[in-house]
């Protein structure tokens, strides 16, 4: 059995191979933002309880704060930086653009990643699925109606994830 | 957070003899959305944590012997979208679309739920050392008391947080523990202590041992199942008072009845003077509201948790009548 | 230097503490003989604030019929999604900090100065965004003990707070007790309102005088009467410090004030809406005598009568707003549907202060290349200020908002602006930017005519082109025309003074609500809401909307859900977290309706009055009223979760 103090990983990072040296009780949100300078991923809680810090962990929405880097070594992850390719915004940043579905800004990413995972694996979302897919991010600006609205828009566009 | 060390098992019997050595010392760590927040507060410091995510035998669903089968390590999600859910185990699905939100379902494991540990504010919070933490007093009794137990309540009134547990209880689940020496299969219903029982812990589980599968008999034709979670707010909320319940009607009188409520006593709650009473009777709703009165007839609500009674009271008639028809 | 490493330093300081009694009720806090928390006794100042307009002894004695009531809030945290952080760097004497801010120039630049015993010229100050401020950013502390460990330490220092830490030392919303007396003469009339509140402080000043003023207004403003009087005394306590937060303690003082009028209207048989028509304050203001000098400026929280508003629709707001809702079809009398769920209707108005700040400058620069740039003194605290600000220089300067980019957030580089509150940053902001630009065109259009021999009114600005007509037809591109102004030229840099020394100017609002009430569980479901507000012009329409909305359902929170619980026995807050201080997920959302009235006020730049902060105030009582209204219980304690319903309800099952 493998029992260390340190950790020589890598994990596949908005299509990126990287690697690094990392400790066990080293959260993945602490390795994105502290060692890979990540930092469009958000500290809001550090417990699983506002989606600031959300990530696409092989292509599901994960709270990133409550994940330890060790145990997702070697998987595929997505953070905002990721999702705009060439440039070019993905369909569901441009449409919280659009639309407004930002206040402060800190829960946007968040937002976004959940949102675009969500987009991919449903095709003509109502309103409630929206809302179902989005209740685990907390935006205290309570921009919810424009949020809902930039999602509804988005999915309209088509869609499209990389990672 | 404060560093441990991190041990990665090729085997559950690797698992569990690392961990009867260990001691108390070592943790199993699941997806960790439970027990990293119990590490960061402070309220848990473990040496050492042993992931058993990676264990591909512990990460399985599947049917055999007219029984679900679900690994430990399966993730709420992956339960969630199992084909026969909606058709079989109503339930569970029920319960799995209110429990925490997508991204701890997508972490967050079957084991790790039944396993995680109390929500009492004051066991969370660094500054109380609690009769639960080793301390001497339980702040909550004569604390604020809104979230505690109404029943079973006199020695540390926290409630079991699991959603499923109750779900699984009224399907009359089985859990397998697995040990250093030996694996024991037990009804999910006994697997739960009572603070009287254990004050420090709320399961059976021995020194080395964890919780390896579950497994869900398919209930009789006929049967109908509901989940009903009261809560403050509309998601990411643990249940204020829960409502599990499994029956089935037969020529016009009850036949088969299964009630549990979560959120209401330091286990999850099997209300068995209900099922009695209502064993054999014609279902109508004057016998429900009879029945759960005598369940509740026992309950000792402490200063901030009175109303507790009365929502109970609604979930058990609600979760009868739309199940016993 | 990682985290963890300082986290294991600190838990290496052993601090001894000398106990001493506390206090967590500002009842007991406020005893003559009580234990003072500092010097001078627990209330501070020292004495209550006392306001009063004609004399409600007088209003009293006239009165047919009196009717008294106490209102309280809980402790309520503003909670924005990024926890405060500063970051302190020495190079030399001179300091730059950058840190979650309220003013920049007028509150941390001067007391970092201050506080470090150093020049305020010596003090850069920097917040390029931040996560959320909601007003509660607003103290100097953190930039200070960053500043004084990084020259310890002779390295830059972060310091951030935690999750837990922005609950708890954060600022909160003060908790408050408010007693109301309302007379009511033989006609109906209000003969006089007299407001008492005590609010709980904590343990340290901050921003609480202007919190206890603001929650004061209502009472002396939103209804007519010639008698009118508050009291607010602020008690020093052991809970969590209470700072300012979104509308200060407005939505404190109109929670009482709201359900009280709402009891008053169903005392006299009348439906809420037609009392609240008959008896809210017009434009003409409050009646009574000005006594502010003339060509003095006007207070925006006025207690005097005799003066009028700039503008005040809050009659249309009603109006349009109850048509949304359906009121006049819809409203049934308290307790009226069978149940076990119960819906109902209610209301409230609201007014909030938002025509006078400090002085506000602002500087317009174009470029050689076309570009604008607006520089701003201000920060953006998440509302979207700069934006609104932006959309104002575009207009004035009538180009296209595309060539304009805005730079705000730091001492060095923009001009003295005021601290951003009493949503006044449209307001004061707005009028120096719009000034700014528009010198800038003028500037550019007398240069233009001067070159070409042309008179002003033969030319005519397009887009920032200059067309003449004659003497003969000629276009001079936007880049040519700049071309023709000095570097200084170009700039303009001005200051203004916002007020008005003619009229109050204040924003309006009407909310209506409706719920439903499951009263087997003592569950609150909104099923529509009305948000009706008088703002003025809006600039920019859907940021105005997103303020509305997000208002309201922060509120909703505020009304239904969230509180900072501290424990009875030690003080200790128990939720400082978001799973327990419930705070509104995107499931929680109401169908919800924003209406401007949208008609420009005489004084605001482009017609425009303040938005941020008013929609916060009506929601609490609109919900209680609505409550009411399903069950016909009254809850006059926030925030009615479902225990306190379950609590009033009539029970089943108990003896
Ligand atoms: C914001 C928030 C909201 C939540 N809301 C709800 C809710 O509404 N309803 C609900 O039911 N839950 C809720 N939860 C709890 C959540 O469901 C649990 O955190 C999750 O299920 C735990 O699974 P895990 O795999 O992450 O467990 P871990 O955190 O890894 O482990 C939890 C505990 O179980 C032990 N453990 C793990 N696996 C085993 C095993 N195989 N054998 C023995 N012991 C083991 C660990 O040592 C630890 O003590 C919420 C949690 C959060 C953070
Ligand atoms: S209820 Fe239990 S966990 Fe909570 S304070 Fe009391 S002893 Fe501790």
């Amino acid at each position: 059995m493998k029992i260390k103090k340190r950790w020589k990983v890598f994990f596949l990072i908005n299509g990126k191979r990287r690697s690094l040296t990392i400790e066990p009780h080293w959260t993945l949100l602490e390795v994105l933002r502290d060692q890979l300078g990540l930092t469009g991923t958000k500290k809001g809680c550090d417990r699983a309880e506002c989606g600031s810090c959300t990530v696409l962990l092989e292509r599901e929405p994960v709270y990133s704060c409550q994940v330890l880097a060790v145990q997702a070594r070697g998987q595929r992850i997505t953070t905002i930086e990721g999702l705009t390719r060439n440039g070019k915004l993905h369909p569901v940043q441009q449409s919280f653009i659009d639309h407004d579905g930002v206040q402060c800004g800190f829960c946007t990413p968040g937002f976004v990643l959940t949102a675009s995972a969500f987009l991919d694996r449903t095709r003509r979302p109502t309103p409630d699925q929206v809302k179902q897919a989005l209740s685990g991010n907390i935006c205290r600006c309570n921009a919810y109606v424009k949020i809902i609205e930039s999602v509804l828009s988005a999915s309209k566009r088509g869609k499209r994830i990389r990672d | 957070m404060h560093p441990f060390r991190y041990a990665e098992p090729e085997s559950v019997a690797e698992a569990c003899r690392f961990l009867k050595r260990q001691g108390t010392s070592a943790m199993p760590i699941a997806g960790g959305t439970d027990l990293l927040s119990e590490i960061k507060d402070g309220v848990a410091k473990p040496e050492s944590v042993l992931n058993l995510k990676r264990l591909p035998s512990l990460a399985h669903i599947r049917e055999q012997d007219g029984a679900l089968r679900i690994g430990g390590m399966t993730t709420l999600s992956q339960l969630q979208v199992y084909p026969v859910l909606r058709r079989n185990f109503r339930i569970i699905e029920e319960a799995l679309s209110t429990l925490a939100t997508p991204q701890i379902r997508a972490v967050g494991t079957v084991a790790g739920n039944l396993c995680q540990r109390p929500r009492c504010l004051y066991y969370r919070h660094p500054l109380f050392l609690c009769a639960k933490k080793g301390g001497t007093t339980c702040f909550a009794l004569d604390g604020d008391s809104r979230y505690h137990a109404i029943l079973q309540n006199d020695l540390c009134p926290m409630v079991h947080p699991s959603d499923l547990a109750p779900a699984f209880i009224a399907l009359e689940a089985q859990v397998l523990l697995a040990g250093p020496e030996e694996k024991r299969l037990l009804p999910l219903e006994e697997f739960f202590l009572l603070p009287g029982q254990n004050l420090s812990r709320e399961t059976v589980l021995k020194p080395g041992e964890i919780l390896v599968e579950v497994r869900v008999p398919k209930p009789k034709a006929g049967t109908r199942g509901t989940y009903l979670k009261f809560r403050e707010r509309g998601a990411g909320d643990f249940a204020l008072v829960s409502a599990a319940c499994s029956g089935r009607v037969l020529r016009g009188t009850v036949a088969e009845l299964r009630l549990v409520l979560g959120g209401v006593a330091p286990i999850p709650f099997r209300a068995r003077q209900a099922e009695e009473m209502l064993m054999g009777q014609r279902p109508k709703k004057e016998f429900f509201a009879a029945a759960a009165q005598a369940v509740l007839a026992a309950a000792t609500p402490l200063s901030g948790n009175r109303y507790k009674i009365e929502a109970a009271r609604t979930l058990m008639v609600r979760a009868m009548q739309a199940v016993l028809k | 230097m990682r985290e963890e490493v300082a986290e294991a330093a600190l838990d290496l300081i052993q601090v001894e503490y000398e106990i001493l009694p506390a206090f967590f009720d500002p009842m007991q806090a406020m005893k003559p003989d009580a234990f003072s928390i500092h010097p001078g006794g627990n209330i501070a100042g020292g004495k209550p604030i006392v306001l009063e307009r004609g004399s409600v002894e007088e209003g009293f004695a006239q009165a047919e019929r009196t009717f008294e009531g106490t209102y309280t809030t809980q402790v309520h945290c503003a909670a924005g999604m990024e926890p405060r952080v500063a970051l302190a760097q020495w190079d030399g004497d001179f300091l730059t900090v950058w840190k979650s801010s309220r003013g920049i120039h007028m509150l941390d630049r001067p007391a970092l100065a201050r506080g470090l015993g150093i020049p305020a010229q010596q003090v850069r100050v920097i917040c390029p965004a931040m996560g959320g401020g909601f007003g509660s950013k607003d103290e100097t502390r953190m930039g200070t003990l960053t500043a004084l460990l990084a020259r310890k330490c002779g390295k830059p220092v972060r310091m951030e707070y935690t999750r837990q830490e922005e609950f708890v030392a954060g600022r909160t919303r003060h908790p408050s007790i408010t007693h109301l007396k309302v007379g009511i003469g033989r006609n109906g009339e209000i003969t006089a309102i007299h407001a008492r509140t005590i609010m709980s402080k904590g343990a340290y000043m901050s921003s609480g005088s202007a919190v206890i003023r603001r929650c004061g207004q209502g009472a002396l403003y939103l209804y007519q009467t010639p008698n009118a009087k508050f009291e607010g005394t602020l008690v020093y306590t052991n809970v969590p410090p209470a700072g300012s937060y979104r509308a200060l303690g407005a939505p404190q003082g109109q929670f009482a004030l709201e359900v009280h009028m709402d009891k008053i209207a169903e005392a006299l048989g009348l439906n809420p809406l037609e009392f609240r028509r008959r008896h809210h304050v017009k434009p003409e203001g409050q009646p009574g005598r000005r006594l502010t000098p003339p060509g003095e400026l006007v207070s925006d929280q006025p207690v005097e009568g005799g003066i009028p508003f700039s503008s005040n629709r809050l009659s249309e707001c009603v109006r349009l707003g109850s048509r949304a809702m359906g009121w006049q079809r819809r409203w049934r009398p308290p307790n009226s549907s069978p149940g076990p769920k119960k819906r109902g209707l209610g209301m409230a108005l609201g007014l909030y202060r938002g025509g006078l700040a400090q002085k506000a400058g602002a500087e317009v620069e174009a470029r050689l290349d076309g570009s604008v740039e607006i520089r701003v003194g201000t920060i953006d605290v998440g509302e979207g200020a700069f934006t609104t600000l932006l959309q104002i220089g575009a207009e004035a300067l009538e180009i296209e908002p595309a060539r304009v980019t805005i730079l705000g957030g730091d001492t060095a580089t923009t001009p003295e602006a005021p601290v951003t509150s009493g949503s006044s940053t449209t307001f004061s902001m707005g009028t120096a930017v719009q000034q700014a630009a528009a010198t800038l065109k003028e500037r550019i259009l007398d240069r233009v005519c001067a070159q070409l021999g042309a008179d002003r009114e033969n030319v005519k600005w397009n887009k920032g082109a200059i067309q003449m007509n004659r003497p003969t037809k000629k276009t001079v591109a936007w880049k040519q025309a700049l071309a023709l102004l000095s570097p200084e030229e170009r700039r303009v840099r001005l200051a203004i003074q916002p007020g008005s020394t003619e009229f109050v100017i204040n924003s309006f609002a009407a909310h209506f609500a409706e719920v439903e009430v499951d009263t087997e569980t003592g569950k609150v479901a909104v099923v529509k809401y009305v948000a009706a507000h008088d703002s003025g012009r809006i600039v920019n329409p859907a940021a105005a909307q997103n303020q509305v909305e997000g208002g309201v359902m922060q509120m909703l929170g505020y009304a239904l859900t969230e509180e900072l619980l501290v424990d009875p026995k030690t003080g200790i807050p128990l939720n400082g977290n978001f799973l327990e201080h419930k705070v509104p997920v995107i499931v929680d959302l109401p169908p919800l309706k924003t209406i401007f009235v949208n008609a420009p006020d005489p004084a605001g730049p482009f017609g425009a009055k303040a938005l941020g902060e008013p929609p916060s105030i009506p929601v609490a009582p609109a919900i209680s009223n609505a409550i009411y209204n399903a069950i016909g219980i009254r809850f006059q304690d926030l925030p009615i979760t479902p225990g306190k319903i379950l609590d009033q309800l009539p029970l089943k099952g108990r003896g």
